[in-house]
């Protein structure tokens, strides 16, 4: 079947329960907002391709339950991730405070070079805000990730901090491809696993 | 004489005597005389005589003439007497005259007026003739102009044989005896025109009689609930019970209202005049007419209740003006005239009530119709027709009713689907709590401490559709309410009407929500968990039913509740097999993924990326969604891998795959393996393994064919129930074998050992064998 994309990119979006992570992801997905506050259980995703400098990018979104109760189930999508969008509230000082320990889940489940970004959602409510565009540059520099803030419901910046993410695994990964193969490779890798060699299994070399 | 002479004086004395004797006979005496010679001597004697006489003459005369004197003197004195007797006439006589006069005036006069008199008695006379004539000709006048006809018609019979024969001979008689056909012509023409007046008038009329004795029946059922639906008879005078005789224009019953004397007038006519056939036919044909005219509905009826109610008291006006001719017009009208025209009626009415009625989708103005149907029927019934077409009608318009409270109730589900989040109620004081206790009958175990905020498992869908259901099943009673049906039949009926809203109607709507592509997995689990509570309370709304009807509980009655699961049933099936779609469609969007390389040499020695995703995406949801009913999980996991089966066999199957490689046969394979371990891990409770597993035994078996190349054994098993490919259709493996050939070639072109021409030998020859299967295989 001919392939309808260059690069598989899988994204995982985590943070405390209610700070907007699934609205971030129907916005950024279907472009729409949904007033009514819908607790995700478990997991869920969605795939959206975008082109980034001439390249066909499927990016499957992974939407994670913020809720505790599903952590054990969650953490198991942290290893296949390529890119991890932190979210939180800015109108909620504890979600930004658990920031560090959503880092430190990354730190234990997710693979070390996994690129990650902060969101600070729900800019629109200025007048409810509890935490200052200061504090989440702050803590963005100091992990040494991007941070934007975003509204999903004013539809504010949401393409940006996806766009963004996904450039930032491309140039990686493109990086990661040149070192270990020569340009002069004629046959296409595939993106989905470039760090998953064929293991010992049967070699039988056949072509060269 | 003297003495001397004597003697001769003496002769002459005798001649003077006998001429003084004789007067006449002179002669002789004086013949005597000369004979004597005498005559001188005679003459002396003769003069002395006449001295004589005259001495004598004289003292006569002078005696007599003192007499005269006196005399003259007398008669002067009687003169004068005479005069004055004459002039005392003549007053007298002029005083007569006078007298006489006026008498003679009153004479004239009084012969004048005996002749008047007498002339006077003739003309009486004959004016006593010819008076009854001009008197019953007047009167005959009279009652043409008031419009007595009948009895103008009876004097005019009278005129003509009694009184017209005695004055036979005026101008007059002659005139009328000419002129009588004209007036009974006249007449005739005139009842007629009196009777399409009466026509008109009635055609205008009838309207207003039926709605009077709509509007009676309707008063006699309100005050004497119990004759609904019973034989009456005609409108009887109010009972006497009431105490106030007060008989209004509200009192007389609906055709008193008319007032028909023209109809009997012009029929006794017609009697009379000997047309009465003509009467007849033209009355009826003319009652056809109206009644195809009365019949007509209004093109615009279904728009407003007002043109109903103008149609039916149209209709019934018509019909109670003829039942009433049918009574008293003498049969002018036949019973078998009238049931025919009624039977032609009813048919027309019924159609035009159901065409029109069709167009109806207001339920309010349905009541209104059935209402006025109703009481249409009880009128008619009430003047002895028979409506059970009618009865019918009702039922259908029950049944369009129904259907009219569907689709309002659609609308009303859609306003509370449209409305719900789909997440379970929470609640966050006690107030709130109550409430929804109240409008919900939920028979858990209720925690005796409620903290708040306390969540319940239902959402806010539940209370609100269960009450609407309630909304519906008074909306339905509304129908059946003075329908005069047996409580069996309307709780049957409401019973039939909440079977259809729950399962047509609700489901509908649910179905329509779940199409929504906005909606998730979560909410279509929280919908199903929300029709398991209104499924559990179909229970109180069969209570809430039978307390409505008073008829037992049907549930308690038969024992199982049979029938109620499957109101909604439907539209939990429905929600299922939207879980499994949802599934689905994010499994489809796992095959976007897929980038299976179809030439790979090697496989990767582990299972595709995609592949892993998917099942654990599988295993994740299904943890996840602790409260999804363990049957509803059993069916949507069977669907997912089921799904996943299929899905992996068309991609093999692929029309656009040209070439498939051994490798990548691997590949698949250790995919495949992939999906069996997850199919055997029993991800959902209380399925058994093989249920699973059993999606994946075509691939499977089509996998491990050409994996092992154990062709022979294929062929060798074909057909048979013990074959370890039985599932594998000759078809597809014959597909599935070209694509392999097809992928040799790409990569073997160089090498031509000679086992490898073995190979392709073999390849040809299993082919050929596959074909001559799929050509037998549809002849058996």
């Amino acid at each position: 079947m001919a392939k309808t994309y260059d690069y598989l990119f899988k994204l995982l979006l985590i943070g405390d329960s209610g700070v907007g992570k699934t609205c971030v992801l129907f916005r950024f997905s279907e472009d729409a907002f949904n007033t009514t506050f819908i607790s995700t259980i478990g997991i869920d995703f969605k795939i959206r391709t975008i082109d980034l400098d001439g390249k066909k990018i499927k990016l499957q979104i992974w939407d994670t339950a913020g809720q505790e109760r599903f952590r054990t189930i969650t953490t198991a999508y942290y290893r296949g991730a390529m890119g991890i969008m932190l979210v939180y509230d800015i109108t909620n000082e504890k979600s930004f405070e658990n920031i560090k320990n959503w880092i430190r889940n990354i730190e234990e489940n997710a693979s070390a070079d996994v690129e990650k970004m902060l969101l600070g959602n729900k800019c629109e409510l200025e007048e409810k805000r509890q935490v200052s565009k200061e504090r989440g540059e702050q803590l963005a520099i100091e992990y040494g990730i991007k941070f934007i803030e975003t509204s999903a419901k004013a539809s504010i910046r949401v393409e940006e901090a996806f766009f963004t993410l996904a450039r930032d695994i491309k140039a990686k990964m493109e990086k990661k491809l040149e070192a270990s193969n020569p340009p002069k490779g004629g046959h296409q890798l595939k993106a989905t696993e470039p760090q998953r060699k064929p293991t010992n299994w049967l070699s039988r070399c056949t072509l060269l | 004489m003297g003495d001397p002479q004597s003697g001769e004086n003496s002769q002459y004395d005798l001649y003077l005597q006998e001429i003084e004797g004789v007067d006449d006979y002179w002669g002789p005496t004086f013949r005597a005389i000369y004979d004597n010679d005498q005559n001188v001597k005679f003459r002396e004697k003769l003069d002395q005589r006449i001295q004589h006489h005259n001495k004598d003459i004289e003292r006569l005369c002078n005696v007599y003439y003192q007499g005269f004197i006196e005399a003259i003197r007398e008669l002067l004195e009687v003169r004068n007497h005479a005069k004055k007797l004459n002039g005392q006439v003549t007053t007298l006589d002029t005083q007569l005259h006078q007298a006489a006069k006026n008498i003679s005036k009153s004479g004239n006069e009084l012969l004048q007026a005996r002749k008047v008199q007498s002339n006077i008695a003739v003309v009486i006379a004959q004016l006593n003739l010819c008076l009854p004539v001009l008197t019953s000709y007047s009167k005959l006048k009279k009652q043409i102009a008031e419009k007595r006809y009948y009895p103008a018609l009876k004097t005019l019979e009278e005129l003509e044989h009694s009184h017209l024969l005695h004055v036979a001979n005026y101008r007059f008689s002659y005139q009328l005896r000419e002129s009588i056909p004209k007036i009974r012509e006249s007449i005739e023409k005139a009842s007629m025109s009196d009777l399409k007046d009466f026509l008109e008038n009635i055609r205008k009329f009838s309207p207003k009689i039926g709605e009077v004795a709509m509007k009676h029946t309707s008063e006699q059922l309100a005050s004497d609930p119990t004759v609904i639906g019973r034989k009456k008879k005609r409108i009887a005078p109010q009972p006497s019970g009431d105490g106030v005789g007060h008989f209004s224009e509200e009192d007389l019953s609906a055709q008193e209202l008319i007032d028909f004397s023209p109809i009997y007038r012009s029929l006794h006519i017609s009697t009379v005049l000997n047309t009465r056939a003509t009467f007849e036919t033209y009355y009826r044909a003319e009652r056809t007419k109206q009644a195809r005219l009365v019949l007509q509905p209004p093109t615009n009826m279904h728009e407003c209740e007002e043109s109903y109610r103008a149609y039916i008291h149209a209709v019934l006006g018509f019909f109670i003006l003829e039942d009433h001719v049918l009574n008293t017009g003498n049969g002018l009208i036949t019973r078998a005239f009238l049931d025919e025209m009624w039977t032609m009626a009813l048919s027309k009415i019924v159609s035009a009530l159901q065409t029109h009625s069709a167009y109806c989708t207001d339920a309010t103005l349905i009541l209104r119709i059935k209402d006025l149907i109703m009481l249409f029927c009880t009128t008619l019934r009430n003047y002895g027709y028979s409506v059970k077409p009618l009865w019918e009608l009702v039922r259908e318009l029950r049944d369009h009713y129904t259907e009219v409270l569907m689709q309002r109730w659609v609308q009303v589900f859609r306003e509370i689907l449209s409305k719900e989040d789909f997440q379970p109620i929470q609640v966050y004081d006690l107030e709130e709590y109550e409430h929804i206790l109240s409008s919900f009958p939920w028979d858990e175990d209720l925690p005796n401490d409620v903290v708040f905020p306390h969540k319940f498992p239902f959402s806010g869908m539940v209370p609100k559709v269960y009450q609407q259901v309630k909304e519906f099943i008074y909306a339905c009673l509304k129908f059946s309410e003075d329908l005069n049906l047996s409580q069996v039949e309307v709780d049957e009926m409401i019973r039939k009407s909440m079977n259809l809203l729950l399962t047509r109607t609700f489901s509908g709507c649910l179905s329509s929500t779940f199409r929504s592509p906005h909606i998730n997995l979560q909410e279509i689990i929280q919908i199903i968990i929300d029709t398991g509570y209104l499924e559990e309370a179909t229970v109180y709304l069969d209570q809430f039913i039978s307390n409505i009807t008073g008829e037992e509980s049907r549930g308690v009655s038969t024992g199982v509740v049979q029938g109620q699961p499957a109101m909604f049933r439907v539209a939990r099936e429905d929600a299922v097999r939207q879980i499994c779609e949802k599934l689905r469609q994010k499994l489809n969007e796992f095959y976007e993924l897929e980038s299976y390389d179809w030439l790979l040499g090697e496989p990767s020695g582990h299972a595709s990326s995609y592949i892993s995703d998917l099942i654990a995406f599988l295993q994740t949801t299904f943890q996840s969604f602790t409260n999804l009913p363990p049957e509803v999980a059993q069916v949507a996991c069977k669907s997912a891998c089921e799904h996943i089966a299929n899905s992996m066999f068309q991609l093999l199957m692929n029309d656009e795959i040209k070439q498939i490689s051994m490798g990548a046969l691997n590949q698949i394979n250790l995919d495949l393996l992939q999906c069996e371990q997850f199919a055997a891990s029993e991800p959902v409770k209380g399925l058994q393994e093989d249920v699973l597993l059993s999606y994946f035994t075509k691939l499977r078996e089509t996998l491990d064919l050409f994996t092992s190349w154990d062709w022979p054994t294929y062929f060798h098993d074909y057909g048979q129930e013990t074959s370890k490919y039985k599932q594998v259709n000759p078809d597809d493996a014959i597909v599935l074998l070209e694509k392999l050939k097809e992928g040799d070639k790409k990569t073997m072109f160089t090498v031509l050992k000679k086992n490898e021409r073995d190979k392709k030998k073999l390849l040809e020859t299993v082919l050929k064998q596959l074909r001559q299967l799929t050509q037998i295989t549809p002849n058996k």
